[in-house]
């Protein structure tokens, strides 16, 4: 049995918008109004505070710091959550952590990104000398090359990637936040006829940039019961790796760093992966959810594309996943878009699914990706598992 | 194939680490690349310390360019300086020296780079007649 000394107590979602012409501060703003109209939670009861790095800021060192005083935040615990997709279950984890030492009781984690209004990033470093001048410049590149790798090693089919993308297509549509344009049925074939950015990856293997924000409040279970709310969920087990292989430049880039926290979340859950009820994988780009399942012990490595056609992965199936559609369906919000797949699992366990909930679910995998590396496999890895 | 008619400009030079060494070796035709000198490996990208030791005790060394695609894609939508590109094959090199790098594979079409391809090196060339490490396939 996980621990359930601390809980989530409360979740805020702003809809997925493109170029909304707002900054992540008033997003921000909205996730809070929400957040605490939710809960019924006085804004001045939130003594903590952790900010997810966002894209369209990052010019500003002090972003967390505006973003405390934007807000009319006074806090004795804030954290800026630089781990890109994993900031927010990161986020999470260390508001746990920060909770038990007693920086703080009450932390809002906070993630808001404008990235389709305005780029404020600028990564630097050896990129340009090494990198860019041979023409990589975005994500797509270098997954392009991770899948090509995987195909290579394992065969890829590529109807397993219109299922997922498919599937979560279908979950967006009952989705009131996910992206407006993205609210339409997908078909395998419209998939499969999807223009190619970067052999073998398609423009619906992709997540696109948007607008948006999600908040979380994270506290004892004891104050959660003492605040009279009736709502919350237990994260149980979190475990996170960055740099896998980092010291082996020859490394076999389809270890992702998930196949090492792997087995620290079902330790620390006492769960195994036929106990999940549902699965929320960070979804940038359809070949890691396919990964996610292999190396969270769902299905044995190479096997994953046999285990997404063989599975109902509806939110009425055996595993749903991604049932509000996931980033890829229903827009990411830049860096502020690991939040979406934990919000859409506190939401099922708090029953709040509407016309999507998932029956009776017990736990949720929600998993995290971050930062996209020089020929690597992805940056930073997260895993986090909910139970109510 | 692989004409340049629209800019790709020269980076910035050494603003991460120092690179000298990498662009003097290119001024003499030879791939220069970083190593750690306690451990006598490789490194690339080049960084600020021995990524196995945490040293600086580092060098660098020529290498013969040669090695085999370990991974390769084909970017098809625009960006900057690679637009007239396209498609444009990038490749992961694994050298025989031990290192990985990014490359353009020159000379060739998306269908004949495969993995497991034999690469050598080859010069491609960035604005101002900069030539840029880039590999070519070894065809018997």
């Amino acid at each position: 049995m996980g621990n359930k000394e601390m809980v989530i107590a409360g979740y805020s979602e702003t809809p997925v918008i493109s170029k909304s012409g707002r900054s992540a501060y008033d997003f921000a703003g909205e996730a809070l109004a929400q957040l605490l109209e939710r809960t019924g939670i006085e804004k001045d009861a939130i003594d903590g505070m952790s900010v997810t790095t966002p894209l369209s800021e990052t010019s500003n060192a002090f972003f967390p710091v505006y973003m405390a005083e934007a807000l009319g935040l006074t806090t004795t615990w804030l954290n800026y959550g630089g781990i890109g997709g994993c900031s927010v279950t990161g986020g999470v984890s260390r508001a746990m952590s920060a909770i038990r030492d007693g920086h703080c009781e009450i932390a809002v984690v906070m993630s808001a990104d404008a990235p389709s209004t305005r780029w404020g990033a600028n990564y630097g470093a050896y990129r340009a000398e090494f990198q860019e001048a041979v023409g990589v410049q975005s994500p797509p590149s270098i997954f392009g090359l991770l899948m090509s790798r995987y195909e290579h090693q394992y065969g890829l089919k590529s109807e397993a990637l219109a299922k997922i993308a498919v599937t979560q297509r279908n979950h967006a549509m009952m989705n009131e936040n996910a992206l407006a344009k993205f609210r339409k049925p997908l078909t395998e074939e419209d998939y499969l006829q999807s223009r190619l950015i970067a052999d073998p990856l398609r423009m619906l293997d992709s997540v696109m940039f948007c607008d948006g924000a999600n908040a979380f409040l994270v506290m004892t279970r004891e104050r959660a019961d003492a605040l009279g709310i009736k709502k919350y969920v237990y994260p149980t087990a979190y475990a996170e790796l960055t740099n896998v292989n980092g010291t082996d430049p020859m490394a076999d880039i389809t270890e992702t760093g998930f196949s090492k926290i792997a087995p620290k979340i079902w330790k620390q859950s006492g769960l195994s992966p036929s106990d999940i009820s549902m699965v929320q994988p960070y979804d940038d780009f359809t070949i890691a959810v396919l990964m996610m399942f292999e190396d969270f012990g769902f299905c044995k490595r190479g096997e994953g594309s046999d285990f997404i056609l063989d599975t109902d992965l509806s939110h009425t199936g055996t595993l749903p996943l991604n049932t509000g559609g996931g980033q890829i369906s229903a827009g990411q919000p830049g860096l502020a878009g690991g939040g979406l797949n934990l919000v859409e699992a506190v939401r099922q366990l708090f029953g709040e699914g509407d016309a999507r909930q998932v029956n009776n679910p017990k736990n949720a995998l929600v998993t995290g990706i971050g930062v996209i590396p020089f020929a690597r496999n992805w940056g930073t890895s997260t895993a986090m598992i909910l139970e109510v | 194939m692989n004409q340049v008619n629209e800019s790709r400009p020269v980076p910035k030079k050494g603003t991460f680490v120092d690179t000298a060494p990498f662009w003097e070796g290119i001024e003499r035709g030879e791939l220069v690349l970083q190593y750690c000198k306690d451990t006598d490996r490789f490194q690339h990208y080049p960084r600020p310390v021995s990524i196995y030791t945490g040293s600086r005790n580092l060098g660098w060394k020529a290498v013969s360019g040669n090695g085999v695609v370990y991974s390769r894609t084909v970017l098809r939508i625009p960006g900057p300086g690679i637009t007239a590109r396209l498609p444009l094959v990038v490749a992961t090199i694994d050298l025989d020296e031990g290192a990985r790098l990014l490359g353009n594979v020159l000379d060739a079409s998306p269908e004949e780079v495969q993995i497991g391809c034999r690469v050598e090196l080859a010069w491609d060339e960035l604005d101002g007649g900069q030539r840029y490490p880039a590999f070519r396939l070894v065809r018997d």
